[in-house]
């Protein structure tokens, strides 16, 4: 019992390291991936392919490969541009480039939850709105909008957790710097250790359970909240989606 | 023209470079057999949730559900690493004697008569398990929504033909049921084929660890190739690589879906 209190005590400061990585991708790439599926839905065909591609490729391929690809890329450019601007520190910092990736990859995710949403915005809705005489730029704030959140919001909290997991990775491509460790490398240093696996990854798995939870449970008060206009309130399930 | 044309062919053609090609082997092997293992998994999953009994449910619903909390990358390197331990302590039970455990001075195995030395082979086996068992449970619940998804009424009548149970299971119930299995199946199989890029976590010597090597900074020819940090165009290889992949499975997995679904109605699909 008490090792396992200790455990928990080594895992505290290490899961605020995915806590970071998470919350510092998610509002970006919440905006970032309204965009794109806009320009998905986009009538402009240039607009529309180059945001296809970018969600094809991105949702295509591991974030592991991502990590590495942008990470050796931004290597890259440090003699010629980082180095000289004197940002280079800052650039190449995992707690920089971390987040960044995972944007980029949450966001094309998203973005394909948002567009499928966007096309199950009920029609007559727009019809109507466009009777009334609104713009373009008012449909969208008053009744695609709400209406796209609404839909998108379960399959979003799954993103979110989805995204949460995959922090984990960001350290086994990223240099380690120091004691910022996240959980992966906490279990895994503690592992090499004492080659104790069953106690370093348990507790690392009810960090990330525990979490996980927790997100549910905050995403849930916001779905109840966006949905409490509606006849019957949906509760507070537990019923994950189970595919990313 | 012709001389950029013979530096690139012999620089792909490079001896290094063909151990790279080589290494996509596992890859390959490690998406397949781990594809596999996930719908024997998923099925005997499945079956487990459906079954009468109650603690068999439970383990069924347990192994299911267990994954959505926890990152399957943790669950990918926990399993080899767990299963070796247990083959270790299993061994040193039967071979250590008090002197040999005294003569340890490392951690871990108790003996060093207890040793498992894994070789790529081996780890190999243990990734393509592990993969097999995280994604099995994504497998699980897939199967188990096809299964109930099944029309009642093609069981009622195959049941009045006067099929046995185990008839019914298998010439109609599991039949029938890949129609509705097959959308989630893709989704299962996209995220194996994404989870191979972990291979090199495991220490296999994968195209993702290759590609880190042949890319890295190197001026001396006797070492190898010489070029300055090329590390991101390899990757974007496997990028491409990877996207390609997914193309070919969706198409792959269409035509498929379009096959299994001969003779049902269009609805179901």
């Amino acid at each position: 019992m008490d090792t396992f209190l200790n455990e928990l005590g080594l895992f505290a400061p290490a899961v605020l390291f995915n806590i970071y990585f998470a919350a510092a991708s998610i509002p970006l790439g919440f905006v970032f991936a309204v965009l794109l599926a806009l320009g998905k839905a986009s009538s402009n065909p240039l607009i529309s392919r180059l945001s296809r591609g970018y969600v094809y490729a991105f949702r295509g391929s591991p974030l592991f490969i991502q990590f590495f690809m942008l990470y050796s890329l931004a290597l890259s450019f440090n003699v010629a541009v980082w180095k000289p601007w004197g940002i280079s520190w800052f650039v190449l910092h995992p707690l920089f480039i971390g987040p960044l990736v995972l944007t980029l990859n949450t966001a094309a995710y998203t973005a394909e939850i948002f567009y499928g949403a966007l096309r199950a915005v009920p029609r007559g809705e727009i019809e109507a709105a466009r009777a009334y005489g609104m713009s373009g730029r008012q449909q969208f704030r008053h009744v695609i909008w709400p209406n796209l959140i609404r839909l998108a919001w379960p399959a979003y909290t799954n993103e979110v957790v989805f995204l949460f997991h995959a922090t984990c990775i960001v350290y086994f491509a990223l240099p380690v710097i120091g004691m910022q460790k996240d959980l992966m490398i906490t279990a895994k240093e503690l592992f090499e250790r004492d080659y104790n696996a069953f106690l370093h990854f348990s507790v690392a798995a009810l960090y990330f359970l525990v979490v996980s939870l927790v997100i549910f449970f905050l995403f849930g008060l916001v779905y109840r909240r966006l949905m409490r206009h509606m006849p019957a309130a949906p509760g507070l399930r537990y019923a994950p989606k189970w595919l990313r | 023209m012709s001389e950029d044309l013979a530096f690139w062919l012999s620089y792909i053609t490079n001896g290094k470079h063909l151990t790279w090609y080589a290494s996509f082997q596992f890859t390959i092997f490690a998406a397949l057999a781990g594809g596999m293992l996930a719908v024997i998994f998923g099925l005997a999953g499945a079956t487990l949730k459906n079954s009468r009994f109650l603690p068999l449910r439970l383990i069924g619903t347990i192994y299911s559900s267990i994954v959505r909390g926890v990152p399957d990358v943790l669950f990918f390197l926990f399993f080899p690493l767990a299963f070796e331990q247990a083959v270790e302590w299993f061994i040193a039970s039967q071979v250590c004697t008090p002197e040999t455990i005294a003569a340890q001075s490392a951690a871990w195995p108790p003996c060093k008569e207890a040793n498992w030395f894994l070789g790529t082979p081996e780890y190999l086996i243990l990734a393509s398990v592990s993969l097999g068992l995280v994604y099995g449970a994504f497998a699980t619940n897939v199967i188990h929504g096809a299964l109930r998804s099944v029309p009642k009424g093609q069981l009622e009548a195959a049941r009045a033909y006067g099929m046995s149970a185990s008839q019914v299971l298998w010439r109609v119930h599991i039949r029938q049921m890949w129609v509705y299995a097959l959308p989630g199946l893709s989704n299962v199989w996209m995220l194996i084929v994404k989870a191979t890029s972990l291979l090199s976590l495991l220490q296999i010597a994968d195209i993702v660890l290759w590609a880190d090597r042949l890319g890295a900074p190197n001026f001396l020819p006797a070492v190898g190739l010489v070029h300055d940090d090329w590390r991101w165009r390899y990757y974007l290889v496997l990028f491409v690589f990877y996207i390609l992949v997914t193309l070919l499975s969706e198409k792959a997995f269409n035509a498929i879906m379009r096959r299994a679904g001969r003779g049902i109605l269009s609805e179901a699909r």
